[in-house]
């Protein structure tokens, strides 16, 4: 900035060597803070994380730049042209340089134009449609996460013979012939390209997985969709970023003592060991559901298909929740039977599951989701399953 | 009753005398209202930031411990961001429009002094509603309220909290028609557009980008009380309505909010780089039209803040828009380096905050553009990371600035210096406090911690708890000023017309200015920034010659002869 007097040409030329010197250190600062800085980022554990990291670190480089440009002016003008004590005069009349203002309107013009570009193309590469995706559903409830997954015939475990069956099972087999998995966790494998389609069962809600670098709105009213493809085994935490009421720092995925609670993304190295360890088991735990409605409620609740655990405590299934009353001991708690006026404790908690709003547990708000006999409505619990979580919850006496 | 050893012929005799009445009954002098709307809005502040102080106590531990619940502290923080955004900034800087737009255009009032009251007195209803939601079933679905958390889930104190909104908005609307009339059609003789000082720029630009977005806003909550007492289905897809439809009014009327926040500020920046640098400023063209450029380019951008819910196809659209205003607030701030280039910088403490901003606006301008760039934004959106853009750009740059005002003008104001001591002490602790609350966020964000919740993941107690402490460090340093602006009231330097030596037509009468603000009709200097000229200097001393002696410009006090006051 030739504010000075740029008369002589011995002044002008050390000028220019120490522009280019200060822009170097610049630039070579906002390498540096772009290289550290990532660092802090979480696991890169999706095709999409490399990409998203790898602008990141680009933005980080100019913008680290910039920062170190407008602040080192600053505290360069600050200690140059400080007024000495007891100067009461002004400084030059100088309102302004055509040329620099030209520079600094353009090269951040450029410098936005570059981002804007190659933002587009991140965008687009890591949102592509893959040939094989799998499919699988995400239902957001406050405050829980569900993933659904639809097996079809071919991929039950070798030596299940359909024939065989029970009748009920049959029953619930698509067109097709596959079932619906359903779990709190969402499990894959590496190089499993994913695409979820998400609803919610109420508010909005967002589905982010920091180690994935995705994010996407779950809106009341529509299907929603996001990619991913994981490319390294491990846990991730999945957080829901909309506010979504009382519980929305709950719905996120936990650990409580040593045990993965809530909504979280596991990876397992290879097809194989997903197989072995998640959809075989898990499928014929489906197929062949316990005969004994205790342990069949047990298992209803353990998948997580219903968003009980965040609101609620109950040690059995290692849940922690505390927007709603403790569940342990809850088959004995005759007490209610009087305030609510039910006859026996299977008819209150069956209503307390059906129709919640009817009777409040004293010191507790009117929070808890209403579950609903029919599939067309919100958070629907078909009849079967109530029943079996009411015997379960009945063998909850202490 | 006292007088100052002026040379005699001064208005400046008297010794300012505060009146405290006049500011509880409705007055249409619009310095009255000027202040009326500034201790509103700094008693609003005191709220929203002991809300604050709060939520920072909360998030001391991961678990919940200060407040019983979820519910609780999301109320905590939806009453903070919307008392600190509708009760703080924008009535904050209708104070300092109000008191000195007309001064600065030399006239004796603004354009309609009955509707400028009426306006301000839209103001304490709004602010009883709004805390009285508090006892209705508290509105908690943060200051976006986005539906159906606030229209099917929430309680009556919602209605109440639209209600309240409506208020502060025909009040904001009504202020900037007057804006635009008084900056019209009651310059001076002599004072074209271009000869305007930036800070009335600032608010012309502010006037016209409320005009435009705000009847947004009014329609976005009509349209949500009815969906909340009147059973129709805006935002309910079960009635045919769209979630979307809100959040598309919404932020068209909330984007430009943060220009309406963050505008009069550029102005005030200009101002006091400028005249505390004893340096005419740099490309005033440039930055008086980039902040008309901002805000027309404001209108454009609306959707980036719906990067994870709006169609995938219509994100670029707005990623491209958004990136574009990084050019004019770029060119504003080299344009303010420029100015301090070669200047006499002096270190006051209207002139340490603008430093300030311009140091911490920037981190937030480089925020500002990562997060318009989609796929970077889809990590971080509604995250740690938004709340340490957004709080850079606000606190570091609004409320950064309303500090920098209240240092440059409250002698015009008060008739008294604030002292500059103390000042320094504010500005540090309010500098390495801002600094430490907010800067760690960006990381909290990027590390995976969502915002508006009250229990987080253990491993970010650390941050958490560094920012925690910074933020009462923060919230401390306030006292400074308010102890600053009591003593400066009791016993401050009496401050004379000019103590910056300015040459802005506020600076050309006594401070307090007298009830129509000039004796005779001022004449403005050709240039609001022409420092550095015989011309300037001569202006300068003959408004000395005519009303007395001021405060020393220095912030050394020795070095200068300052006006004494005697017989008291
Ligand atoms: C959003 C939080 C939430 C979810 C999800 C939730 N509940 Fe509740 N639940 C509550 C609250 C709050 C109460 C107390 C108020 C009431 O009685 O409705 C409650 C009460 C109950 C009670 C009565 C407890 C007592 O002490 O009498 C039972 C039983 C119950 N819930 C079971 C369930 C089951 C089973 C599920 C999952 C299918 C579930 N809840 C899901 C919040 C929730
Ligand atoms: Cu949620
Ligand atoms: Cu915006």
């Amino acid at each position: 900035m030739n504010v000075r007097n740029p008369n002589s040409s011995g002044r002008s030329s050390s000028a220019i060597i120490w522009i280019v010197l200060a822009g170097l250190a610049i630039i070579a600062g906002g390498f540096l803070i772009a290289t550290l800085t990532p660092s802090l980022l979480p696991a890169q554990a999706s095709a999409q994380a490399v990409e998203v990291d790898e602008l990141f670190r680009f933005l980080l480089t100019i913008g680290g730049a910039i920062f170190l440009l407008v602040q080192g002016v600053l505290a360069f003008s600050v200690v140059r042209f400080r007024a000495r004590a007891g100067d009461t005069s002004d400084g030059p009349p100088i309102h302004g340089n055509t040329t620099l203002e030209f520079v600094w309107t353009a090269i951040p013009a450029v410098i936005v134009l570059v981002i804007t570009i190659y933002s587009y193309q991140v965008w687009t590469t890591t949102r592509a449609p893959q040939p094989n995706e799998t499919v699988a559903g995400v239902v957001g409830a406050r405050f829980a996460w569900t993933f659904t997954y639809d097996v079809a015939p071919e991929d039950f475990p070798a030596d299940v013979d359909i024939a065989q069956l029970p009748e009920n099972v049959q029953a619930t087999l698509a067109e097709n012939g596959s079932i619906q998995l359903v779990s709190n966790q969402f499990h894959t494998y590496v190089g499993q390209d994913v695409r979820l389609e998400m609803v919610t069962e109420d508010v909005i809600h967002s589905f982010w997985v920091p180690s994935m670098r995705i994010k996407q709105d779950l809106l009341p009213g529509r299907v929603t969709e996001v990619r991913f493809t994981p490319i390294e085994p491990g846990v991730y935490r999945v957080v829901c970023a909309e506010l979504c009421g009382s519980g929305h720092g709950d719905m996120a995925g936990q650990i409580v003592n040593g045990n993965l609670v809530g909504g979280w993304v596991i990876v397992h190295p290879d097809e194989e060991t997903y197989r072995r360890e998640f959809l075989e088991p898990e499928t014929l735990s489906v197929l062949f559901p316990p005969e004994d409605p205790v342990e069949l409620g047990r298992q209803i609740l353990a998948s997580g298909r219903y968003p009980c655990n965040t609101c609620h405590t109950l040690d059995d299934l290692g849940w922690v929740g505390t927007i709603g009353p403790s569940l342990n001991g809850i088959g004995a708690r005759t007490q209610r039977l009087d305030a609510s006026g039910h006859p026996d404790m299977e008819t209150y908690l069956h209503e307390s599951i059906r129709n919640p709003g009817a009777y409040l547990v004293p010191g507790f708000g009117n929070l808890m989701p209403q579950f609903n006999p029919e599939p067309t409505q919100p958070n629907y619990m078909p009849e079967a399953d109530l029943e079996a979580v009411v015997a379960y919850l009945l063998s909850q006496t202490e | 009753m006292a007088t100052i050893s002026a040379p005699v012929g001064g208005a400046q005799l008297e010794r300012p005398k505060l009146q405290i009445s006049q500011y509880l009954r409705w007055s249409v002098d619009h310095k009255v209202i000027g202040v009326q709307y500034g201790v509103t809005a700094l008693f609003f502040f005191i709220i929203g930031g002991i809300l604050a102080m709060l939520i920072r106590a909360e998030l001391l531990t991961p678990a919940l411990d200060v407040v019983a619940n979820g519910q609780e502290y999301n109320v905590l923080f939806t009453m903070h961001g919307t008392i600190m955004i509708f009760l703080w900034i924008i009535p904050m800087w209708a104070a300092f429009g109000n008191y000195f737009v007309p001064l600065m255009l030399g006239a004796k009032d603004m354009a309609f002094p009955w509707l400028n009251a009426f306006a301000f007195w839209l103001l304490p209803p709004s602010g009883i509603l709004m805390l009285l939601a508090y006892f209705i079933g508290p509105p908690e679905a943060g200051w976006t309220a986005y539906p159906p958390l606030s229209t099917l889930f929430s309680g009556d104190g919602q209605t109440l909290w639209a209600v309240s909104l409506h208020l502060v908005g025909i009040s904001s609307i009504l202020g900037a028609i007057n804006f635009i009339v008084t900056i019209k059609n009651m310059r001076p003789a002599g004072m074209g557009y271009f000869q305007m000082p930036l800070f009335v720029w600032a608010m012309l630009a502010q006037a016209i980008t409320i005009l435009l977005a705000t009847p947004f806003l009014a329609g976005a909550l009509t349209l949500l009380i009815l969906d909340r007492i009147s059973g129709t289905t805006f935002f309910n897809p079960a009635g045919g309505g769209d979630v979307l439809l809100w959040q598309n009014v919404f932020w068209f009327y909330s984007h430009p909010a943060v220009y309406i926040m963050i505008l009069p500020g550029f102005g005030v920046v200009s101002e006091v780089i400028s005249t505390h640098s004893r340096k005419p400023i740099f490309g005033y063209r440039a930055i008086a039209l980039s902040s008309l450029a901002i805000a027309i380019v404001g209108f454009t951008v609306w959707a980036h803040h719906m990067f994870t819910s709006l169609t995938p196809e219509l994100r670029i659209p707005f990623m491209i828009t958004s990136m574009i205003i990084a050019v004019p607030t770029g060119i504003k701030i080299f344009s303010w380096l420029g100015t301090l280039w070669g200047g006499k910088i002096h270190f006051t403490g209207a002139m340490l905050f603008s430093l300030g901003m311009v140091s911490m606006f920037v981190i937030g301008g480089i925020t500002g553009v990562m997060l318009a760039s989609v796929p970077f934004d889809i990590h971080v959106h509604d995250t740690y990371f938004v709340v340490s853009h957004f709080h850079f750009v606000l606190f570091g740059g609004s409320v950064f600035l309303i500090y920098s005002a209240i240092y440059h003008w409250f002698p015009k104001i008060t008739g008294r210096m604030l002292d500059e001591r103390l000042a320094r002490i504010h500005f540090v602790l309010t500098y390495l406090g801002f600094f430490f609350t907010f800067f760690p966020q960006n990381l909290l964000g990027m590390l995976g911690m969502p915002r508006r919740v009250a229990v987080y993941a253990p491993e970010f107690q650390g941050l958490n708890v560094l920012v925690s402490i910074a933020s009462f460090v923060l919230g401390a340093s306030l006292l400074i000023l308010f102890y600053n602006m009591y003593i400066s009231l009791r016993r401050g330097q009496i401050a004379g017309p000019n103590p910056w030596r300015a040459l802005t037509l506020e600076w050309t009468t006594t401070s307090p200015p007298p009830a129509h603000n000039f004796i005779g009709d001022p004449v403005p200097f050709d240039d609001p920034y022409g420092y550095g000229t015989e011309a300037a200097k001569a202006y300068i001393d003959a408004i000395e010659r005519r009303l007395g002696p001021s405060a020393p410009l220095s912030t050394d006090p020795r070095r200068h002869e300052a006006p004494v006051a005697v017989g008291d």
